[in-house]
């Protein structure tokens, strides 16, 4: 074998085994690594490779000594050149320059005269570049599928989520954690505004991007998302975000209604940059944000729907406290016929009615109305009965009861809750009819003439003011004499037309039937109002009391 | 939660226990390979990183991660992890994290497998 047969096959080993080095992983980086293979296959004092990267090209050197501040040549060498001292060899693969060799000095002849063999090593290290290239794309490639797979599975699993979380506060955490995972954002902020005059519920991750004092000015259409790569200068939707550079923000909204907003800002890279946010990214955030609002409607109607089922509890309750205390039967006075009856509304009022049998033929009775309705009602009419049952025997006179219960009241029932009451007392032997009236309708007395006189007020409200007062009034009550005292549930019962039926009305309805039994004359009365209000759903009890002395 | 991302790091024996508090994103995974690169530099053989004061983790957290990951195996070490939100499990199981880091539910019970006392 000839002495340049020899050193071929020499430098073929070299080859091999330089390249067999390259293969190896290890802490170096490749380019660096090219330098030092090709350094000491040729024999050059140092070595470097440049790189076309993204941001530019980039430089490898040798680890031999300093960095000696080489330059690429304005032109580029197509080929295996000599320029300003250095070999300058290009690495290609696939007719694709990737970058350059340099080599300095050295006993190496392709350093002076470049010959095929610099050719070739510009192909083979070309070559290791190329697939060192490729497996990087690929590895790229393979992470951005995954990070796709995740963004699918995020959405899966969103949905999954929300749907069992009736905790507002719990699902805007998921949701916003997630937009700010699946958009690589370095901040974001999640809004929901509260309800009815509710104060708004804020989560940030890096600060507020949107003050909550600002959320009110935020004019995005729902269903829009706006990409603002510019966000430091150019406000948002209106407003301008806190402390970013870009953002991507969108209303959450269902059809009609904007339930928040969503804003993610400052996109980030590997490198520390802040990139733009893309159509990707806001597609990916109007769906995080049309599951949030599918999610915030469902516990909003789920809690609707709690609220209503204990609504209904509370108006059974009411309805049954009422029912307790209301009368079951009447009582037998000779001499009186009697007729009473309450006509509960849905929305359980406090209406309420009691006869109680004394002394000497005597008959007191009484008709209330508390404010309010349902259970706080329910319990004031309780009370009330309670006082009265009471106070009655100890009481010598109606004012004294009534201002016994009025004491009552004030001291034991809730701030702001009153009630209207007319208090009768019947003497059948002085055919007298003594009654004080607190703020009450005006009870209708028919004279057996057909004459109606009317009974108003004789002091306020019971629990309406401190130290009330109240007089009482008294008035012939001879046979055939008809008392009706009713609550403004009667008169107030409204038509389609919103129209009151009215104290003329009753008045009238009661003339044209005084002749009938009080309880016939009771039904008909009750008749006439639910013919006036046309099946329109009332929101008052309707009671409704009559005495009539016999003729 | 804060953006900033805090690292802690003790050392028992030659196994590191890493616990992170906030965002693992650039920043955060910068400052977790710095410590990871470090304790390897000083023979731990064996990182675990307890998460549980972690809720998002994104694509650059979880690349920086690969990246510690990559040089784990090279010096023939080891890492796991622990304490993590189930949205994190799921994302490191989809990544690929979880193909060659253990993932293992309490701090007690990774540092058990990597035969550490706790």
């Amino acid at each position: 074998m000839t002495d340049s047969a020899l050193r071929t096959v020499g430098r073929i080993d070299d080859l091999t085994r330089a390249l067999a080095a390259l293969r190896r992983e290890n802490e170096t980086p490749l380019p660096v690594r090219i330098a030092e293979a090709a350094r000491s296959l040729v024999g050059a004092r140092r070595a470097a490779v440049f790189l076309r990267e993204s941001e530019g090209w980039v430089t490898a050197f040798d680890t031999a000594g300093s960095e000696p501040g080489w330059e690429l040549p304005a032109r580029f060498p197509e080929a295996p050149e000599v320029e300003g001292g250095l070999l300058w060899v290009p690495l290609e693969a696939e007719g694709e320059v990737h970058g350059f060799l340099a080599l300095e000095g050295g006993g190496f002849p392709e350093l002076e005269e470049p010959t095929e063999l610099a050719a070739s090593l510009g192909l083979i290290f070309g070559a290791v570049l190329a697939a060192s290239r490729l497996a990087r794309l690929v590895k790229d490639a393979e992470f951005e599928l995954k990070a796709r797979l995740l963004e699918l599975e995020s959405l899966y699993d969103l949905g999954l989520s929300l749907s069992g979380q009736l905790d507002v506060s719990a699902l805007a955490d998921e949701v916003l954690y997630r937009s700010i995972s699946l958009t690589d954002a370095r901040k974001g902020t999640l809004v929901l505004f509260g309800e009815r005059g509710a104060a708004p519920l804020s989560r940030s991750v890096g600060g507020d991007l949107l003050p909550p004092e600002a959320v009110r000015s935020w004019d995005l259409p729902e269903g829009d998302v706006e990409i603002n790569n510019d966000a430091a200068r150019v406000p948002t939707a209106g407003v301008r975000l806190a402390d970013c550079q870009k953002c991507l923000a969108v209303s959450i909204a269902v059809p009609g209604r904007r339930l928040g907003v969503l804003a993610v800002a400052d996109k980030e890279s590997r490198d520390g940059r802040v990139l733009d946010f893309t159509p990707g990214d806001a597609r990916l955030l109007s769906l995080f944000a049309n599951q949030a609002a599918a999610a915030i409607e469902t516990t909003r109607l789920h809690r609707a729907a709690i609220e209503k089922e204990r609504i209904e509890r509370e108006l059974e309750l009411a309805a049954a406290i009422q029912r307790q205390i209301l009368p079951r039967e009447l009582p037998q006075i000779p001499g009186l016929e009697l007729a009473g009856a309450t006509l509960p509304t849905r929305q359980v009022g406090g209406d309420y009615f009691d006869l109680f049998p004394l002394s000497r033929g005597r008959l007191g009775f009484v008709v209330a109305d508390v404010s309010g309705k349902g259970i706080p009602a329910a319990l004031l009419v309780s009370t009330v009965h309670a006082a009265i049952h009471l106070q009655i025997e100890a009481s010598d006179t109606i004012v004294e009861l009534v201002s016994r219960i009025d004491r009552h009241l004030q001291r034991f029932s809730a701030a702001h809750k009153f009630l209207t009451l007319f208090f009768g007392l019947v003497e059948p032997e002085a055919s007298l009819l003594r009654y004080v009236s607190a703020g009450h309708n005006p009870g209708l007395l028919a004279r057996r003439s057909g004459e109606i006189d009317r009974l108003g007020a004789t002091g306020v409200p019971l629990g309406l003011v401190p130290n009330g007062s109240w007089h009482e009034e008294t008035t012939r009550y001879d046979p055939g004499d008809l008392l009706c005292v009713y609550t403004d549930g009667f008169t107030e019962a409204t038509n389609g037309d919103e129209e009151e039926f009215g104290l003329e009305r009753l008045q009238s309805g009661l003339a044209a039937r005084l002749r009938l039994p009080a309880r016939v004359l009771s039904d008909e009365l009750f008749r006439e109002v639910a013919l006036f209000a046309q099946g329109v759903p009332q929101y008052d009890d309707q009671t409704l009391l009559i005495v009539r002395r016999e003729a | 939660m804060s953006e900033t991302c805090k690292v802690s790091v003790e050392r028992r024996g030659d196994v590191a226990l890493f616990w992170t508090d906030g965002y693992i994103n650039n920043q955060g995974g910068e400052e977790i390979a710095r410590e990871a690169y470090s304790e390897l530099d000083s023979g731990a053989r064996a990182l675990i990183m307890n998460l549980e004061k972690t809720r998002i983790v994104n694509s650059i957290g979880i690349s920086i991660l690969i990246e510690v990951l990559e040089k784990v195996m090279e010096r023939k070490a080891v890492l796991a992890f622990c304490g993590l939100t189930p949205t994190i499990d799921k994302t490191f199981r989809i990544m690929g994290l979880a193909q060659y880091a253990a993932i293992y539910p309490t701090e007690r019970d990774a540092l058990r497998a990597v035969g550490a006392s706790s």
